[in-house]
């Protein structure tokens, strides 16, 4: 395993390629499945094979911004990536991270305890996987009554809907995610996503994309091109200031990002095989993972969330390439008997 | 089927959802908390055992002035995610898979 080895100047130590192209594949999968950064795998991972925390983070940074760019222009040519929304949006979620990192400053001053911060993550990530798995099951249990009665149902009209309605100008319209909205809308779920994720100390990703869906009523395959162009500037000026602070150790960055760019081509192409709602199920099925690890951090048990996190990652990962592979096998089988009919 | 006070119920429950996710910003914001400061860490990288090389030459610009290395951090990062994404994309085409624009199906 010698041959393996590099040594990274940065953080200082010799580590395993293998395992960097290991990380950087899982999370690249994951990612350009769910329009995610995928840190809360990378940070616990890297910290866990003995990076400390700062390097980790900022490596995280680095390399999320290159895998975005490959997820993002894989998403763009299936149609996936609302320009003019991820742009609209950008700008509040510039304004919302500044105003984040004020408020966590200030509170930095008042001395407050850290624990907080963990708290309001695990509320918070309970509160968006309860509503994406109990509209994820509204969904199925809607679906089965239409197959058992011909009426049409007067479904409540979603928060999307709703929030469409306010029409305050100017008037924009989204031709990917085919909607029309007051330009205050995506700013404004920018802003608070950006001040959500700065307080929490997180990408963003895993706030955004079902706020694109639930907030915004992007279809969930844009929700998540979109959320990706985001990650992509986001994780560009992360891996800068991180840069700067010299808290990214860029040979690491360099294989992780090899291994993350074979996988986010993966996770994106698997996304052409499964529903919106599929995407849906196995995010607030990840969203619990992560509340969960958080919790076992909070409780003291740091090594049995990051081995958690590595896992659960994995398992993930395996999910969707199986999905992929289905698909994949479901298209061939399709076109040889298009191919056998025509003959 | 579902009633009318089922209607009702669910959107309520619409609208707790939604209060909650205010609640949720603004909690956030008045109590998330930055933890303790991370101790000093030396930006220094060790380069006395390394050989010259394309890992040394990073390690000098580390070492010599943080912002070119925050610079060297964007364009390496964005111009390699360019490149393995033109790669990797052909790299999928030879699979067979059809990846032209897809329709969005919920």
């Amino acid at each position: 395993m010698e041959m393996f080895t590099v040594y990274l100047p940065v953080a200082g130590m010799h580590f395993n390629v293998l395992v960097l192209l290991l990380i950087g594949f899982t999370v690249g999968v994951c990612g350009g499945f769910f329009g995610i950064g995928g840190a809360w795998i990378v940070t616990p991972a890297l910290n866990i094979f003995g990076f400390a925390m700062p390097y980790a983070i900022g490596t995280d940074l680095a390399h999320m911004g290159g895998k975005s760019i490959v997820s993002t222009m894989r998403h763009r040519k299936f149609g996936n990536v609302d320009l003019r929304l991820g742009v609209s949006m950008i700008v509040g979620t510039t304004v919302g991270m500044e105003l984040g990192a004020r408020v966590v400053m200030a509170l930095e001053r008042a001395g407050l305890a850290e624990s907080y911060i963990r708290v309001m993550y695990i509320v918070f990530l309970l509160l968006i996987g309860s509503y994406v798995l109990t509209d994820y099951l509204r969904h199925t249990r809607r679906r089965r009554y239409q197959e058992v009665e011909t009426g049409v149902h007067a479904e409540p009209e979603p928060l999307a809907k709703r929030l469409q309605h306010f029409r305050i100008p100017p008037m924009v319209h989204f031709p990917a995610s085919g909607i029309t909205c007051s330009l205050w809308l995506p700013v404004l779920v920018g802003l608070t996503t950006g001040v959500v994720a700065a307080v929490l100390g997180v990408g963003g990703g895993f706030i955004r994309m079902p706020a694109l869906i639930y907030l915004i009523g992007c279809p969930t395959a844009v929700a998540v091109g979109t959320d990706l162009f985001e990650v992509m500037i986001t994780g560009a000026y992360g891996a800068f200031t991180y840069g700067v602070k010299g808290r990214v150790d860029l040979v690491a960055a360099m294989w992780m990002l090899l291994g993350a760019s074979v996988g986010a081509q993966l996770g994106t192409v698997a996304v052409k095989y499964v529903t919106g709602y599929s995407i849906r199920l196995l995010f607030a099925i990840t969203i619990f993972i992560a509340c969960a690890s958080v919790l076992l951090k909070q409780l003291e048990l740091q090594l049995a969330s990051s081995i958690m996190i590595l896992t659960a990652g994995g398992v993930i990962s395996a999910v969707i390439i199986s999905w992929l592979i289905g698909g994949v096998r479901r298209e061939r089988s399709l076109r040889r008997e298009r191919g056998r009919l025509n003959l | 089927m579902i009633t009318a006070s089922g209607r009702r119920w669910r959107a309520r429950a619409g609208r707790l959802t939604a209060a909650c996710f205010v609640w949720a910003c603004a909690a956030g914001t008045a109590m998330a908390a930055p933890g303790k400061p991370a101790s000093k860490l030396v930006n220094v990288a060790d380069t006395r055992d390394m050989g010259p090389g394309l890992n040394r030459w990073m390690a000098d610009i580390y070492n010599d002035n943080l912002w070119w290395y925050g610079i060297l951090v964007v364009v390496v990062m964005s111009s390699m995610g360019l490149v393995l994404g033109l790669f990797t994309d052909r790299l999928v085409g030879l699979l067979g898979i059809n990846l032209g624009r897809i329709s969005h199906h919920e």
